[in-house]
């Protein structure tokens, strides 16, 4: 009996930002079912003692991470090329808080 | 002069520039020009970059003219996978989202090779984001494949693969996340190969799953193989997963036969191969003879490797594509009136359904009292993945592994999501590990269709996996077959 139901799959749908119709929805539906019911034989197999993987290179085994030093940047205008409305050197995007929000 | 330049490898092809029996220019023409006739069949390309290398080609030919020192690649075509950036090109990841995304930078892989005087010609089709098995997740028109144009040339690399076995190219770069390089080559009968984990950077490689996503050539020979990896594979310090290790030759010394190498089957784990059982096992054969000592290793486990890639390469996805939110870039929807709907309907649109649904999933395995037993037992499973080849590689050389469950299947005739996952049963394990992998051409099937045979080393032992795959490629001995539909020179008169 699959834990997915159209419940969970508009609950995705707002963790994923992405709309979709009805007849996409159902189709969801049966997937995802299909793929999680199939995912939960991992659940019978014993992995107690195992530690998760963390990082899967062998030879490196700790972080590396590089100064906090600016570099190579993207000019503006290089960046702006790819935006879908920009507007004084911003990007342009709809409002994002309610005129009647606003106080 | 240039009769017949299809049937070279991109080393020979080097070789003929070189020694000026052909000029750079000469080359670019003759490709774009086989491109030109054989690919409105093939849909392998999504891009035919004519300008650019037609300039390139006229800017090497003049460097050689002027006695300048060449690089290790001059004259030599090569195809990218459009999931890889080339600064002031297109990079469409075969969707919607994304088709008229001009690339900023170019990745760190066209830098090297351009460094090296390679041609690039073009940008090949894929499985949109890299995700699937076949290139029927293109959101602009499959790819067919050379050796049977109703069946699929594999994927998501399907383009790359198409491309190098029609010899439109010599060589392509492909990505393999989960076997997209591999299985591709299986089906076309070319080499594919995905390198250690942090071998090949993967700047500018448009993100699926960071850490199982490696870059790799696809060639028709080993050689051309090794020639790329020497180019491609260094340090790279804008990807913090690249390695740092040392220059090594792919090319020198390579040995004669498997003598003093042992070679692990996992018997039982492959025992349900089906059909192409008899195939794997002539293979098998063919590398006794070459003296390799063959031993049964155990690598059970590998039975849950599609559960544990499927929840951590779609849990991956889910957070690399969060990023197409349609703001900052790529196609934003025309209805969208606030800044939620430009999220959601952008990417309603953008999108298609395969990339969604991997999208939701892996959502869910991370998503709050699903992560501790989906996606944490997953990342638990990977470690007994890892623990499993390091045990047998303390037993073996090299593993070998069928590339795929089956030989190019028809195009539209894999619905069930399942099935097609199943494609990469094989392929996988090499991923989750982080190991080298390589899969060569092993023979045909009854229709006549490619098959291939996959060589798997320890990490790191990448220039030995090249360098061995190079000798049974040589028993085999069919490496110089070409599909019959390309395999004429293009009228251009």
């Amino acid at each position: 009996m699959s834990e997915i139901d159209l419940k969970v799959i508009d609950h995705l749908e707002k963790l994923c930002r992405i709309q979709c119709t009805d007849q996409e929805k159902k189709d969801l539906l049966q997937r995802l079912r299909q793929v999680v019911d199939y995912i939960h034989l991992l659940d019978q197999i014993d992995t107690e003692h195992v530690a998760p993987c963390i990082r899967v290179q062998q030879s490196l085994q700790k972080n590396t991470l590089r100064e906090d030093v600016v570099k190579d940047q993207l000019s503006k205008e290089t960046f702006l090329k790819n935006s879908p409305a920009h507007i004084g050197g911003m990007i342009q995007v709809p409002s994002v808080i309610d005129k009647e929000e606003r106080t | 002069m240039n009769n017949d330049l299809y049937r070279f490898s991109a080393k020979k092809i080097n070789e003929l520039f070189l020694k000026d029996v052909i000029t750079a220019t000469e080359i670019a023409e003759y490709y774009l020009s086989r491109i030109e006739s054989h690919n409105g069949q093939l849909g392998a390309f999504l891009q035919v970059l004519s300008e650019r290398v037609l300039q390139k080609a006229k800017r090497l030919d003049q460097k050689k003219k002027e006695n300048k020192p060449l690089g290790k690649l001059a004259g030599i075509p090569i195809a990218i996978k459009d999931n890889i950036h080339i600064e002031n090109q297109i990079t469409t990841c075969g969707s919607a989202f994304l088709e008229n995304y001009v690339a900023p930078f170019d990745a760190t892989v066209v830098r090297l090779l351009e460094q090296e005087d390679a041609l690039l010609i073009g940008k090949t089709n894929l499985d949109e984001f890299a995700m699937g098995s076949s290139t029927e997740n293109s959101a602009f028109f499959p790819t067919r494949n050379p050796w049977d144009l109703t069946c699929t040339p594999g994927g998501s690399s399907g383009g790359s693969a198409a491309s190098v076995a029609a010899r439109l190219c010599p060589i392509s770069l492909g990505s393999d996340t989960g076997g997209s390089i591999r299985q591709p080559a299986a089906f076309t009968k070319t080499v594919g190969f995905k390198p250690t984990y942090g071998r090949v950077s993967r700047y500018g490689l448009v993100a699926f799953a960071s850490s199982l996503d490696q870059i790799g050539p696809i060639a028709n020979y080993c050689e051309d193989i090794g020639l790329i990896m020497e180019v491609i594979g260094s340090c790279c310090e804008k990807d913090a997963t690249s390695l740092n290790l040392p220059n090594e030759s792919y090319q020198e010394n390579i040995p004669a036969s498997f003598e003093n190498i042992t070679v692990g089957i996992p018997s039982n784990f492959i025992k349900n191969l089906g059909k192409e059982n008899k195939a794997f096992q002539d293979s098998i054969h063919i590398l006794k003879s070459l003296n390799a000592h063959v031993i049964d290793i155990d690598l059970d486990v590998l039975k849950h490797s599609i559960a544990t890639y499927y929840i951590l390469a779609t849990a991956e996805a889910s957070t690399n594509l969060a990023r197409f939110d349609g703001i900052r870039y790529g196609n934003r929807s025309s209805k969208a009136k606030t800044i939620d709907e430009v999220y959601k309907f952008s990417r309603q649109e953008g999108f298609g359904k395969e990339v969604k649904s991997r999208i939701m999933l892996g959502t869910y395995v991370l998503s709050a009292g699903h992560k501790a037993h989906l996606y944490m037992k997953a990342q638990k499973l990977r470690q007994m993945i890892i623990d499993a080849f390091d045990k047998a590689f303390s037993t073996c050389d090299f593993i070998v592994l069928p590339t795929s469950p089956s030989s190019a299947f028809t195009i539209g005739s894999l619905q069930d999501p399942l099935d097609l996952y199943f494609q990469d049963i094989f392929t996988i394990c090499a991923n989750l590990a982080g190991i080298p992998a390589i899969s060569i051409p092993s023979g045909f099937d009854n229709h006549q269709k490619p098959l291939g045979i996959q060589i798997m080393g320890p990490q790191l032992h990448d220039v030995a996996v090249v360098k061995y795959a190079t000798v049974l490629e040589k028993a085999f001995s069919i490496a110089d077959k070409i599909p019959p539909l390309f395999d004429r020179e293009v009228n251009r008169g």
